[in-house]
């Protein structure tokens, strides 16, 4: 086999590996997305404004996806373009998985403009860029300041109602869990692997001289761009 | 009321461990969460027995606390239905209480806090040079820009603190921005006492544009020199005005009180 061909099936399943991983949180995202959008037609429906108890109700489909077994995101839930909620300028209904076998919490954070702990969504590119695009993105990793003050990927898909956009649906996955699950599906495939986000970000690697988190602004000639997410892809055979 | 939200919010109200002076220290930690604007202008506080049971402070402590804050003009009392403690973040008075607290601490305290904010704002600067991103970036510089733009003073020192903590945050990590919000969270019962001109407010923000000017050029050792030397001019600045007001009579040992 010529080592073109051995880099080629090698890139293949190492996509494969990231595909799957990145489905298991797409998945719930999704979910999280149609559960939310219902209760804002049936609102519509009715002609009035979605009120907090409704996307309150969402903490029971939320907290089933987080205790399910196999679930990848620690924390879930929608955040909602301003004023979409009646008498809430600004409100997210969002929740995490407890430590140990404790139940999911709901995320409380601080919505007052003014305050130093203002938590700024609405700036955030998780929250900023599906409002721009109107398609999913994946923010990270960064320090999620103000809100989990976790080391996060966030991954978010927009919450449209016809072209209406009315915030986003996503999921919070810890750097060090995604890393673990792709290093582990990985297993002894003999390649190296590095994704790169659209910050020229590392989000994950497996050679020590990328670390995640750090930034990579050489060319990345030979990169491959991975659909439907804003990262590129750089894998090479390793030799046995 | 609204519902109390946020860690930091939850700090606020988190029981007190200090043992002396506990109406005092009720006093410190509501007025730097005033300061901070983690409790809002004409906010309702909780119910006395509630936050004398959530700061685990005698009732008799709080309302000590509470008279003493009243009588600064940060807490107003409604009687009758819908009455209650409101929060007022009057300038004036969350000055007065800064130095107070300025007088209070000793010089060696202060020089420990700037130690401290060189170390971890320094580290940061140190950091964000190699790893902070080009919106990441973006950001800082309106926030930076913001501060220049502000209303007020208080506004102004909000807005400075959420500079650094989003600085420590661009170094993807953790660890220093905790400790930067922690230090933000201590800051507010010291930094409101300093008031600036608009000529000291314009020297201070080109420093965080030089800082980030530096960031910008990937120069790690110039973003850290740079931002040690802002941090240490801030508390030689908290140093000067502690010794006035000691020297003037306003610190601990002129009220025969012993630390």
């Amino acid at each position: 086999m010529s080592a073109a061909r051995a880099s080629e099936r090698v890139e293949a399943q190492v996509r494969a590996v990231l595909d799957g991983v990145v489905e298991r949180v797409l998945g719930p995202v999704a979910a999280v997305r149609e559960a939310a959008l219902a209760r804002f037609e049936e609102a519509r429906s009715q002609g009035v404004a979605v009120r907090r108890d409704d996307l309150h109700a969402l903490r029971e489909p939320l907290q089933e996806l987080l205790l399910a077994d196999d679930c990848v995101p620690v924390g879930l839930g929608v955040i909602v373009a301003p004023s979409v909620v009646d008498e809430q300028p600004l409100f997210l209904e969002w929740w995490q998985r407890g430590p140990g076998t404790s139940p999911p919490t709901r995320l409380e954070v601080d919505l007052n403009t003014h305050s130093v702990g203002f938590y700024d969504y609405v700036v955030a590119p998780w929250y900023a860029v599906p409002r721009r695009t109107r398609l999913q993105h994946v923010v990270g990793p960064y320090v999620d300041v103000h809100g989990t003050d976790r080391y996060v990927l966030t991954f978010t898909q927009p919450v449209l109602s016809d072209d209406d956009f009315l915030g986003v649906a996503g999921a919070d996955v810890p750097v060090g869990r995604f890393e673990s699950l792709v290093l582990h599906e990985l297993g002894d495939l003999p390649a190296e692997v590095v994704v790169v986000g659209d910050d020229d970000r590392v989000v994950l690697s497996t050679s020590s001289r990328w670390l995640v988190g750090s930034l990579r602004h050489d060319a990345d000639s030979g990169a491959t761009p991975l659909p439907g997410l804003p990262w590129r892809l750089l894998t090479w055979p390793t030799r046995h | 009321m609204r519902l109390l939200t946020g860690d930091a919010r939850q700090a606020v109200f988190a029981p007190l461990d200090d043992g002396a002076g506990r109406s005092a220290a009720v006093v410190r930690r509501l007025g730097s969460a005033i300061a901070l604007g983690i409790i809002e202008d004409g906010e309702q506080l909780p119910a006395e027995q509630q936050l004398a049971a959530s700061l685990n402070v005698a009732t008799v402590t709080l309302r000590e606390a509470l008279a003493d804050l009243r009588s600064r003009g940060l807490v107003s009392t409604r009687r009758g239905r819908g009455g209650g403690s409101f929060v007022r973040a009057d300038d004036d008075a969350l000055a007065e209480l800064a130095r107070g607290r300025l007088a209070e601490l000793s010089t060696a305290d202060l020089r420990e806090l700037g130690d401290l904010r060189v170390a971890v704002g320094g580290t940061s600067a140190r950091l964000a040079a190699v790893r902070a991103s080009a919106s990441e970036l973006a950001a800082l510089r309106g926030l930076v820009d913001r501060v220049a733009a502000a209303r007020d003073g208080s506004e102004q020192r909000r807005l400075e603190g959420r500079y650094h903590i989003a600085l420590a945050a661009s170094t993807q990590s953790v660890r220093l921005t905790t400790q930067e919000i922690e230090l933000q969270s201590e800051l507010g019962q010291v930094l409101w006492g300093s008031s600036r001109s608009p000529a000291e407010v314009a020297t201070d923000t080109a420093a965080h544009h030089a800082v980030l000017d530096a960031v910008e050029a990937r120069d790690a050792a110039l973003a850290r020199d740079l931002a040690e030397e802002h941090l240490d001019r801030v508390t030689v600045r908290l140093i000067e005005i502690h010794i006035a007001a000691v020297r003037r009579g306003d610190g601990p040992s002129a009220r025969g009180q012993d630390r």
